[in-house]
């Protein structure tokens, strides 16, 4: 048999059925998260009225949907202020988290040096971080930022250290055979090899970032602006309870789009993990030239 | 070109610590040959790939590549491993203009050239695919693409169909002769298989280990072109029994 | 003070009720000859205002009441009110505020005797800083008024401001549940703290500064003279345990009174009780003869609660919007378990 006919027929084929599989994908992908989150919130609810639970021990779900949307003009600009926080915080830890990763990969001596420290600082309660940092940084938003910069960086770092440490040494022996610079092969081969680990990394980052700005903002006082921390605090000492699991909610679902987000952007940058063909570049148009073109 | 030798070794020793891995070789390769070189496990084959390649820097000797002492320095040729190491990130064409993007970055003709071979070697279709679409065979082609394409004279090929089954195997082989005749490269091939280093080869060089060093260097008789039949060709016969008795002694 | 109120998330993010049940069905299985009680504090960490607690185990006042008390620590100070309204604590330690919010969201929560009698909280600044009811406005407008966010200080500040004829966006009131009012006003992030006197003094005390704060009483600048702590419990509880409850404030009454006279013998019990609770003895000690005076009616009296201090209570909260309704001082408390009564 012919060599190129037996391996056209082992390729994947380009199916006809893409688009119908694919809203398949999507329904599967979405559908039963979303249906799972209403059956919580149906058990919920479910339990509230079979044990006849006080409203102000904890509230049906639609109350505390209630309290949010009927808050909303309040909530928005301290939900935003979280996000603002989460994204800063994120964005500053992800890259520190990325450039120590890549400087200890780098230089064994640092690496030795600096891992116990880093080790180290996610043993700090981020509660006894919050008096020295409102003392040196003030009630704004930066103290908020370096709590979740502080969570975040450290699974980042410590993917992208394995992520480094573990490209195919072979590759990288062909790399010198072509002559390539230790630049270009740090650009072409150790960063993209380490790019699931980085996004495994910012993953975890992303689950905490929340979290982290939320502490943040228990931790150090906002002032006269507030928080979403505090109102939901404001909240829970006032015994609107169902304030409280609105404010729950509200944090949750930031959470979770941040996180989606997260592996949304994984998913765009490595479209190798999904595709089988790669997508035209936006970029670049590549002048065709003819197959007859022979360069012996 | 003062001589017809694109390769020349001259006392070329490599030791691991207190282990001879290859003991002090000179070797001379002509220029346009398929050479092959089996061994057994051990005996060194890839320590003299990695010092030719420039790797590793022997303890002694010199290595010559058209003319050029090149001892202890990369980048003179083209070198294929067992594994196709393609760059699952990148696209076929991409993979193909990989020793390119390592060194000087991608230009439309590189671009061009990778198209242009893709196409005539039968993965004209796949340019834009990603590698894991690929079945194996068709990933060890855009591997010795990608050899191929960096126009060194001087290809290593070290077991490169060895992860291939059978039947892939020898539809590869063929394949390679065929590319090997138009591209006219000097091919040094590393294989366990006999009847592939005969099948393929001008020349095979048989190799022992402990230390490792060039035992028998056999001139291939074979007339080219090569089809399946030559398998059964009394001359193949002879140079298989002759170089398996010297593989495996008296057994 | 301590770290508050961190526990609000995880109360929140859960659906507690259950397991506050089985911890109330745990603390009453026990058939000793004792009386199991379960005492929620108002505060996450046990502090100075525990005194007549510590000394009523140690002294044996609660054994001789025949009860056998086990003192638990709530997330937050808003949970007090929650453990007894779930039965996961049978009496409790919470601000007469807390009452009034808990009272308004359904909670049927009952007060059984004051813990102090007057309201000792204040605005504080650094030594030297001017803090007059005369100029308030001008000394506190446009500054950074530190505040727990607890129901307390939340009262308050509306009837400081009001009096000072400033509105809530004219000053910048930080809101920080993990309590660093004095560290802040020393270092000068905040200008003005608040707090009750007996822990803003006995704190500012035992930090080594020089000097001494400049006061301002609220009760002087409009806020109402009502009485901060009380002792608290359900109607239920109240009305299927009312021996059990009559002989804790019996004990505490004993207790009291014994720590009232031999305060630095009570500071130590406390101490002794609570080695971790992260306070020097001094600060305790000094912590505890401040909050002495203010336990005691003009009358001499301890515990007993009047209707006046009710009324003013809900008719405050209910002029800044914090409750909607206005009830009857009797939903609030009652004095018949009271041993003078």
């Amino acid at each position: 048999m012919d060599p190129q006919t037996r391996d056209l027929e082992r390729a994947p084929r380009e199916s006809g059925q893409r688009d119908r599989s694919r809203t398949q994908t999507v329904l599967r992908n979405v559908g039963i998260p979303v249906l799972s989150i209403v059956l919580v919130l149906l058990l919920w609810q479910a339990i509230v009225i079979i044990f006849h639970v006080a409203p102000y021990i904890a509230p049906r779900p639609m109350a505390a949907i209630q309290s949010v949307t009927d808050n909303w003009g309040l909530l928005w600009p301290l939900v935003l202020g979280t996000i603002r926080e989460t994204i800063y915080g994120f964005v500053c830890g992800a890259v520190l988290g990325l450039g120590l990763g890549v400087i200890m990969a780098k230089t064994p001596f640092l690496h030795r040096m600096v891992y116990p420290v880093l080790v180290l600082s996610q043993g700090v309660p981020i509660i006894a971080l919050g008096a020295p940092l409102v003392l040196i940084l003030g009630f704004g938003v930066t103290p908020k930022v370096v709590i979740v910069a502080w969570i975040v960086f450290f699974p980042v770092t410590v993917n992208v250290l394995a992520g480094l440490s573990h490209v195919d040494q072979d590759l990288l022996n062909l790399a010198r055979v072509y002559g390539a610079s230790r630049w270009r092969t740090f650009w072409q081969i150790e960063i993209p090899a380490s790019t699931t680990s980085l996004f495994a990394g910012m993953k975890i980052g992303a689950t905490y970032a929340v979290t982290g700005a939320i502490l943040g903002e228990l931790v150090t006082p906002s002032g006269a602006s507030g928080s979403l921390a505090l109102y939901q605090e404001t909240a829970n000492t006032n015994f609107n309870v169902a304030a409280v699991y609105g404010t729950t909610m509200v944090m949750t679902a930031i959470g979770i789009s941040w996180f989606l987000l997260i592996v949304g952007s994984e998913v765009l940058a490595t479209p190798w993990q999904r595709r089988t063909v790669a997508r035209r570049s936006m970029f670049r148009r590549r002048r065709d030239v003819p197959p007859t073109l022979r360069v012996h | 070109m003062s001589s017809n030798d694109l390769l020349q070794l001259r006392g070329v020793a490599k030791s691991f610590g207190a282990t001879l891995a290859l003991e002090p070789t000179s070797l001379d390769i002509q220029d346009g040959s398929f050479v092959a070189i089996v061994g057994p496990s051990g005996c060194g084959k890839s320590t003299l790939f990695n010092v030719i390649a420039g790797l590793l820097k022997p303890d002694s000797g010199e290595v010559q590549v058209a003319d050029h002492v090149v001892t202890g320095t990369a980048g003179h040729v083209g070198y294929m491993l067992q594994k196709d190491l393609l760059m699952p990130w990148r696209t076929v064409e991409e993979n193909i203009t990989m020793a390119a993007r390592l060194t000087r970055g991608v230009n439309d003709d590189d671009r061009a050239e990778a198209r242009r071979v893709a196409e005539q070697y039968g993965l004209g279709e796949f340019l834009r695919h990603y590698p894991h679409a690929l079945s194996g065979g068709m990933r060890q082609r855009v591997a010795f693409m990608r050899t191929l394409v960096t126009r060194h004279p001087l290809l290593l090929l070290d077991e490169p169909f060895g992860a291939l089954d059978a039947q892939t195997r020898l539809e590869m082989q063929q394949w390679l002769l065929e590319v090997w005749k138009e591209a006219q490269r000097t091919v040094l091939f590393i294989t366990h298989d006999v009847d592939e280093s005969i099948f393929l080869s001008d020349r095979v060089l048989v190799m022992s280990p402990r230390p490792g060093r060039i035992i028998a260097d056999f001139v291939n008789p074979l007339a080219r072109p090569r089809n399946l039949d030559v398998l059964t060709d009394p001359h193949f016969v002879e140079l298989k029994s002759q170089i398996l008795h010297l593989l495996h002694g008296g057994r | 003070m301590n770290i508050r109120r961190l526990g609000a998330l995880v109360l929140a993010g859960s659906l507690a009720s259950g397991s506050l049940t089985m911890l109330a069905l745990g603390a009453n299985a026990s058939a000793a000859p004792l009386t199991n009680v379960t005492f929620a504090y108002d505060f996450p960490s046990p502090d100075f205002e525990l005194v007549p607690m510590v000394v009523a185990q140690d002294q044996g006042f609660f054994t001789q009441g025949g009860l056998k008390v086990k003192v638990v620590f709530p997330p937050d100070t808003s949970t007090t009110t929650k453990l007894l309204a779930t039965g996961a604590a049978g009496i409790g330690f919470i601000t007469t505020t807390d009452m009034g919010v808990a009272v308004n969201a359904g909670a049927p929560v009952l007060s059984i005797g004051n813990y102090t009698m007057s309201n000792n909280w204040a605005l504080f600044a650094k030594p030297g800083v001017s803090l007059t009811a005369k100029n308030l406005k001008s000394e506190i407008e446009g500054k950074k008024i530190f505040s727990y966010g607890d129901t307390w200080t939340e009262s308050m500040l509306p009837f400081v401001l009001r009096h000072a004829g400033l509105t809530s966006s004219q000053v910048s009131i930080v809101t920080d549940p993990t309590g660093q009012d004095l560290k802040f006003l020393l270092a000068g992030k905040v200008n003005i703290a608040t707090n009750t006197s007996n822990y803003e003094v006995a704190g500012f005390d035992t930090s080594g500064t020089k000097g001494k704060e400049s006061t301002l009483l609220g009760t002087a600048i409009g806020a109402p003279n009502i009485p901060i702590w009380v002792y608290a419990t359900t109607r239920s509880y109240a009305a299927s345990n009312p021996k059990t409850v009559s002989a804790f404030m019996s004990a505490m009454e004993k207790a009291t009174l014994w720590a009232v006279a031999n305060p630095t013998k009570a500071a130590s019990e406390f101490d002794k009780a609570y080695p971790k609770s992260g306070y020097s003895n001094a600060y305790s000690l000094a912590g505890w003869k401040l909050t002495i005076p203010f336990m005691k009616n003009s009358a001499g009296q301890y515990f007993t609660q009047t209707s006046a201090q009710w009324a003013t209570m809900a008719r405050a909260l209910k002029s800044i919007k914090l409750i909607t309704a206005v009830k009857q001082p009797s939903t609030y408390y009652t004095n018949k378990f009271l041993p003078s009564s």
